[in-house]
């Protein structure tokens, strides 16, 4: 089973774990939107193979009147309906706090944290006049558990999954879904930054025994934009079972 | 905005949930089955009538008793 047949925004979706789901979910059959800093040449190829199902603007995600803009653009593109939207861009962060400038802390808040608060109430406009909707954010493991280094990026994946719950009591009445699905390290740009030795300590830890990668995020993202499973104001973990 | 438009985008509203239309402004929302997020569906199809955004705080909302109450915020957040 595969969502397919519906209208969806993907943040984030020039690379990374973002280009990925926007691929596997084009590949299903749904029309896809995503939106960017810069244009990717990944974004070019997914243009040339899907026309119309695909849709790319360079946005920037704290610009509200811009986000706004795209959001209407692809109700206007798509046929009118928002379905699903999936809040993926995130910028990581390596650095203890004591270390780290408020540039670069106000920068993580900025994306991760107004960023899909700014996307999330768009679409909320929207989806309160049509009907209902799902959203899925991805937040991370560092939301719920601590590690050394992350402690900004941990404290907007904790708001993603706070805001979560929030509004799932705000506008669950509505037919919005919004869950968030939380994966652990996974193979990824963010996860680079680790040395080898530390993805080893990693992996020795998880119970399953390896780390997640963008296909089983891709199939629990799938599974909650799919609005077949009433699940409503929860974080999911793919991480391995590391924080079992 | 006028007041009988207004009370027709929450009788649009209701309609649209298969409940009856509204007749009687003294009515209380509660008994007019008119709920808070029907009060927030009212407010974005007003804003999209008036292509601008309305925000106001919950306290607002907890305020409004009556249907008179809905119609009267409206109008003042409208004019």
């Amino acid at each position: 089973m595969h969502t397919n047949g519906q209208n969806i925004i993907v943040s984030g979706g020039s690379r990374g774990l973002g280009l990925h789901l926007v691929s596997q979910l084009l590949k299903n059959g749904n029309k896809v939107a995503t939106f960017a800093r810069t244009r990717t040449p990944e974004m070019d190829a997914l243009d040339k193979e899907y026309g119309d199902s695909f849709h790319f603007a360079s946005v920037d995600a704290v610009d509200a009147d811009k986000v706004n803009g795209f959001v209407a653009e692809v109700c206007d593109k798509f046929g009118g309906r928002l379905d699903s939207i999936v809040n993926n861009a995130a910028i990581g962060q390596d650095q203890l706090l004591m270390h780290t400038d408020l540039d670069t802390i106000q920068q993580i808040v900025n994306i991760n944290i107004v960023g899909p608060t700014i996307l999330i109430r768009a679409a909320i406009k929207r989806m309160m006049l049509q009907g209902g909707g799902n959203i899925c954010n991805i937040s991370s493991i560092c939301g719920s558990r601590g590690y050394a280094g992350l402690s900004v990026y941990a404290g907007s994946k904790g708001y993603l999954d706070a805001m979560t719950r929030a509004l799932a009591r705000e506008v669950g009445e509505a037919g919005i879904f919004i869950n968030c699905v939380a994966p652990g390290f996974f193979e990824s740009e963010m996860s680079s930054v680790l040395r080898p030795e530390q993805l080893n300590t990693i992996k020795r830890r998880t119970p399953s025994g390896s780390l997640s990668n963008d296909e089983n995020i891709f199939k629990v993202v799938d599974m909650v934009i799919s609005g077949t499973t009433n699940m409503q104001g929860q974080v999911v973990f793919v991480d391995g079972g590391i924080t079992s | 905005m006028e007041r009988q438009e207004i009370l027709d985008t929450m009788n649009l509203v209701m309609t649209n949930k298969g409940r009856e239309p509204i007749t009687d402004e003294t009515v209380a929302t509660r008994d007019a089955n008119f709920r808070s997020l029907d009060f927030s569906e009212v407010a974005l199809r007003i804003e999209t009538k008036l292509g601008r955004e309305l925000t106001f705080d919950a306290a607002a909302m907890r305020n409004i008793d009556t249907v008179k109450d809905v119609l009267d915020f409206f109008e003042k957040a409208t004019a």
